[in-house]
């Protein structure tokens, strides 16, 4: 029998108290993450908390089709008392605490949208809470900085078992003990020989953040939530959804699926036979004519690391070296980036994105990051 | 009566689904994933594997298939279960009313999604609409606890009334999102509710033999109908019994109606779904305020309850009507047309306003029905209109980002000759078509170290001149033309699944029909078709016959072993004994249960001039096979070329190893690399004669789906997949070295 239904999770104890509830009854909490780093996972471990082993009710969904690796995914968390039934299907526009599973995520609105002078803000980063706030240009709220990479590599865990650990102790009202009988109810029936190294990551996690308060002191103005908008609507779009901007995926800046390595080019290694343009997924090499041992030829120039994703198959296939794996915060100033060689635009105003969203089942991908590999 | 014993669970409206449909461990459940609803059947898969149930879970190459299935099995007297959403469920519509037409009671779960074109995975009501005139019962879950408490009554409703029933909820905001709930502690309490399986005609019993499925005109069709008729006239009073029941049993009450603060409202609003309980919070806002206003919404569709509608509506000034999707047309969407009817019927004098909302997954916030009951205060406000629609910005026109490929440009590196019935390449190598330009631009969303574009634009090096792409739905489609962008450099064409061949084939013939009518300058473009993601399991039909009419296009497969755009289920292309979340390990479950799919051997077999497989780990040959495909596209007939297709995600395996990963493919001969030309195989690369052939093994260790397959517990699979690919070798070998075949 399958454990996910074989067994009682009952809560035992009494019920824990809401610290705060908006109008609707909610304690409301959002975690904004990419794909593959965990969150969606989170999200539905802190809805399942909630309500069998702190006596609420809960809801866990997350932002649909946004299952790729390096996608942005967005993940929703409602409690309410059992009292008080959870009424709203929509997104969590005004968070009681946000969670950023990575320090630069990308998207058209920022990731704070919303967050108010009553927030807790979980950030996963090497930075100080200082540092944080500025970066994010953060209106107000309480910031708990935790370097959940840092902290999942020393305890052999996944950053989201040290972000659950950070976030647990941000909300200030939820027992860790509960969410210790969780993992070992949950994850550790699934895989008990990884529950000690869980364990131990959510309480780093909770251990290991350092917090602060910033109050509403007019150096950010405060970003409500709101809908993004095409800027083709019904009166200016094509019909029958056509779209006559051919090849416009240029503009999307794909760096933020990339994680940490890049490919570095060494051009004096290069023999142009081209390998790595026909295993680039991405585009990213630009050829041009030129001349190469005396004859006309066409000659690797560089790289656009706008569409790279870090894959690296250029690296495995380049049979001289000129092409090695390097980490990206030792190559700031990339010095083989060329622009594409095809555009006929001077500027491009570019949209941070990370690699599209389509895959939407869930029960394989749960399995398979769980069981590791994928931080 | 005291309640059954229950145990609380946090799960998902999907999750429940199953859960009901296992604890009644249905025969037979018929399916073929489609998001939103593909979870039912993983989670199925998920607990079957472990044997928590004993239902046999058919995994069909379409959805129609999938329904034939299901009517097989419920014409064998069985309990038959099958979900499905948005295009699915209309690529099965032509055999719901045969299912009801028959009488043969099952059970349908609905995850709502939006109906293509343009195409959208998110969820709205358009598509269970279409399931009005079929015969059915619908009954609409508003949350997860109610799509298990709805499908534990469906399958007692369909068997007392013997008519099919669809249980349909909101694809995500209640098929994915997980909500406290109560499911019967004891399997057996579902199963003695509904009591033992009465079959009415029993197809499988010789002793009896009986005809189902009679040659029927007139003057008896008028009568079988009518018949239909009264069951669901039976059922006016079925369910709700049945309901009454249910809430003897589980303390929850199911109902046709539901209705919140409608008494003294004056202001009524009525939603589908999810929606009701968001609008109920805003009906507790403005009641604060002191504004009488009211929302209700349906949980049976089907037979609508025109009566109970009157009846809600009875002391209402307004009532404002909100469809997720619409009738185009008609100024209201089907909710918003029968419930007029209903208060017409009535008598009643009420003004009706209806509008569209939430079409495509937009979310239904709280000011949005706090939006639509101020409507209902406005005496100016139009009869009908879309609320949330967004006109975009007028000073917006794209510049554009790059000049067109023109024909000169992509033309000049190969040649290609014919010699006795052989054509001869030239400067098809990956040095001499570096300067062909990318039809296809950079910044798309697919994975890191995805194989789609890696393989298309390989097949593309090897295409001179014109092109004009069609891509069937996919990774490969989702990934490219995500709006407001698109990566198409070159024109470009989606359609679903299961018929991008047949399209294709139509635009090519457009082309020509237009150009023998000087409407086109002459001239030539190549028109190739993508697929993938299992599109030719559902897309086979559509790509041999558009073969065997030898329409002058490219038919190009990027075989990547699974359902990946939804998340990895089996395909028919999937290893023996892999992983996916159709096919899980379990105690009693070994993989996905049969061999991969010959496609190559399939297409050979219509007789069509050039069919090829090819592989990134050779890009030479595989852009000398697309010259060759162009070639006898222009002046053959159809072309078909394979190529197997790295899923990192899925396949799980590091992005950088996939050319290895492929090359370890080839040389195992589980994609063994030839081409069938005008009907004679040549292999292209024989690992044997290269002294590099290993064992499929080898291959099946490089992968996360596959590497179980080398632990000793499941030799016995791998040995049967060994042995298979041994056997489909030894056949090419035979043919390839045969002068006539």
């Amino acid at each position: 029998m399958n454990d996910r239904y074989s067994d009682e999770k009952m809560h035992n104890g009494a019920a824990v108290t809401l610290p705060c509830v908006n109008e609707n009854g909610c304690y409301e909490m959002r975690l904004e993450s990419i794909g593959g780093l965990g969150a969606n996972l989170c999200g539905k471990l802190l809805g399942e908390l909630g309500a069998t082993y702190l006596g609420l009710n809960a809801a866990a969904f997350s932002s649909y089709g946004s299952e790729k690796r390096g996608s942005p995914v967005k993940s929703f968390v409602r409690y309410s008392t059992r009292g008080s039934e959870i009424l709203h299907n929509s997104p969590v526009e005004r968070p009681h605490l946000l969670a950023l599973f990575h320090g630069a995520l990308a998207g058209v609105l920022p990731v704070t949208a919303g967050v108010g002078e009553n927030c807790a803000l979980v950030i996963n980063t090497s930075a100080t809470p200082d540092q944080m706030r500025h970066e994010l240009r953060l209106h107000a709220g309480q910031i708990y900085c935790v370097n959940a990479l840092q902290l999942a590599l020393e305890s052999k865990s996944r950053a989201n078992m040290v972000m659950l650990g950070a976030i647990v102790r941000a909300a200030g009202f939820i027992p860790l003990e509960a969410v210790k009988s969780l993992i070992t109810d949950t994850l550790g029936k699934k895989y008990p020989a990884m529950l000690e190294n869980n364990l131990k990551g959510l309480t780093l996690g909770y251990e290991a953040v350092e917090s602060k308060e910033f109050s509403p002191d007019e150096k950010y103005a405060y970003v409500p939530y709101r809908e993004v908008r095409s800027k083709w609507g019904y009166a200016t779009a094509p019909i029958g959804g056509a779209n006559p901007h051919y090849g416009s995926t240029v503009s999307n800046d794909l760096s933020p699926s990339r994680e940490g390595f890049i490919p570095l080019f060494l051009p004096e290694k290069c023999i142009h036979c081209g390998l790595c343009d026909s295993t680039c997924p991405d585009m990213v090499f630009q050829f041009t004519r030129g001349e190469y041992r005396g004859r006309s030829a066409m000659m690797n120039r560089g790289l656009d690391y706008h569409h790279c994703k870090g894959c690296l198959r250029c690296v495995d296939v380049c049979p001289t070296e000129a092409l090695v794996a390097g980490k990206e915060a030792e190559h700031r100033d990339k010095k083989w980036f060329v622009r594409n060689k095809d555009l006929i635009v001077e500027n491009i105003d570019f949209e941070p994105a990370g690699a599209d969203a389509s895959v939407t089942g869930e029960a394989y991908l749960d399995e398979k990051r769980v069981d590791g590999g994928l931080m | 009566m005291k309640n059954a014993e229950q145990k609380p669970l946090f799960e998902s409206g999907n999750e429940l689904a199953a859960y009901a449909a296992k604890q009644i461990n249905y025969h037979v459940m018929g399916y073929y994933p489609i998001t939103p609803s593909t979870q039912i059947a993983e989670y199925l898969d998920q607990m079957g594997a472990d044997g928590a149930h004993t239902i046999a879970l058919m995994p069909a190459e379409g959805e129609h298939s999938a329904a034939g299935i299901c009517y097989g099995a419920a014409a064998g007297g069985g309990r038959v279960f099958n979900a499905t959403s948005a295009n699915g469920l209309l690529y099965a519509l032509e055999q719901l009313p045969v299912q009801s037409g028959t009488r043969m009671p099952m059970v349908l779960n609905i995850a709502c999604r939006t109906v293509s074109g343009p195409l959208s995975i998110k969820g709205d009501h358009s598509d269970v609409m279409y399931t009005l005139n079929t015969g059915w019962i619908i009954l609409f879950a508003e949350s997860p606890q109610e799509v298990y408490d709805c499908n534990i009554c469906a399958l007692r409703i369909a068997e007392q009334v013997r008519l099919p029933v669809i249980v349909a909820f909101d694809g995500f905001f209640t098929s994915h999102q997980k909500r406290n709930c109560y499911v019967f502690k004891d399997d057996q309490t579902v199963r003695d509710f509904l009591g033992p399986c009465k079959e009415q005609f029993g197809v499988l019993d010789p002793a009896h033999p009986v005809t189902v499925g009679s040659y029927m005109n007139e003057p008896d069709i008028i009568n079988n109908k009518y018949q239909l008729h009264l069951a669901m006239e039976e059922s006016r009073t079925a369910i709700p019994a049945v309901f009454a029941a249910y809430e003897q049993l589980s303390g929850r009450r199911l109902r046709t109606l539901k209705a919140y603060c409608c008494e003294d409202a004056e202001v009524l609003l009525f939603v589908l779904g999810s929606a009701y309980l968001t609008a109920r919070a805003a009906v507790d806002r403005l009641r604060g305020e002191g504004k009488r206003v009211g929302v209700f919404t349906l949980g049976v569709l089907r037979p609508f309850p025109a009566d109970e509608v009157a009846q809600v509506c009875r002391n209402a000034k307004t009532v404002l009507v909100a469809d997720r999707q619409d009738s185009y047309g008609a100024r209201g969407g089907n909710m918003s047309l029968e419930i007029r009817a209903a208060l017409q019927k009535s008598g009643a004098t009420v003004r009706v306003i209806s509008r569209i909302y939430g079409l495509g997954g937009r979310d239904f916030y709280e000011k949005d029905a706090l939006d639509l009951f101020s409507l209902g205060y406005d005496e100016n406000t139009p009869d009908f209109d879309y609320i949330g629609k967004n006109e975009g910005d007028t000073h917006f026109t794209p510049k554009p980002y790059f000049a067109p490929i023109t024909e000169k440009k992509a033309s000049g590196l190969i040649t290609c000759t014919e010699e006795n019935g052989k054509v001869l390449v030239k400067g098809a190598t990956v040095r001499e078509t570096l300067a062909r330009p990318k039809r296809l631009a950079p910044g798309h969303g697919a994975c890191p170290g995805c194989g789609i574009p890696v393989n298309v634009n390989l097949l593309l090096r090897g295409i001179e001149g014109n092109v004009v792409l069609l891509f069937q739905t996919g990774c490969g489609m989702v990934v490219t033309t995500g709006y407001p962008k698109t990566a198409f450099k070159v024109p470009y064409v989606h359609n679903l699944f299961q018929n991008g061949a047949a399209t294709l084939a139509g635009l090519s013939k457009m082309y020509h029909q237009r150009q023998a009518r000087g409407e086109l300058p002459a001239g030539e473009i190549t028109f190739v078709m993508v697929s993938g993601d299992g599109g030719l399991d559902i897309g086979m039909g559509s790509a041999i016959g558009t073969a065997l009419r030898g329409d002058p296009v490219i038919l190009f497969e990027y075989d990547n072993g699974g359902y990946m755009n939804t998340g990895y289920q089996l395909s028919y292309s999937t290893p023996l004994g892999a992983k996916s979340a159709t096919s899980h390990l379990g105690e009693v479950s070994v993989g996905k249960g049969f061999f991969h799919k010959d496609m190559p051997r399939i297409m050979a077999a219509t007789g069509m001039p050039y069919v090829a497989t090819a592989a990134e780990s050779d890009p030479n040959d595989f852009i000398r096979k697309a010259a060759k495909a162009q070639h006898y596209a222009k002046s053959h007939g159809t072309a078909y070329i394979k190529c197997l297709s790295a899923c990192p995600l899925n396949w799980g395996d590091r992005p950088n190893t996939e050319r290895r990963v492929i090359a370890a493919a080839v040389d195992s001969c589980y994609f063994p690399l030839y081409e069938v030309e005008q009907g004679i195989t040549t292999l292209t690369y024989d690992p044997e004669q290269k002294g590099k052939r290993i064992p499929v093994e080898a291959w099946l260790k490089m992968m996360g789906r596959t590497r179980h397959l080398c632990e000793e517990r499941y030799e016995s699979v791998r040995q049967a997949l060994q042995g298979e690919v041994d056997r489909r070798f030894e056949r090419l070998k035979i043919e390839a070295a045969h002068p006539k075949l």
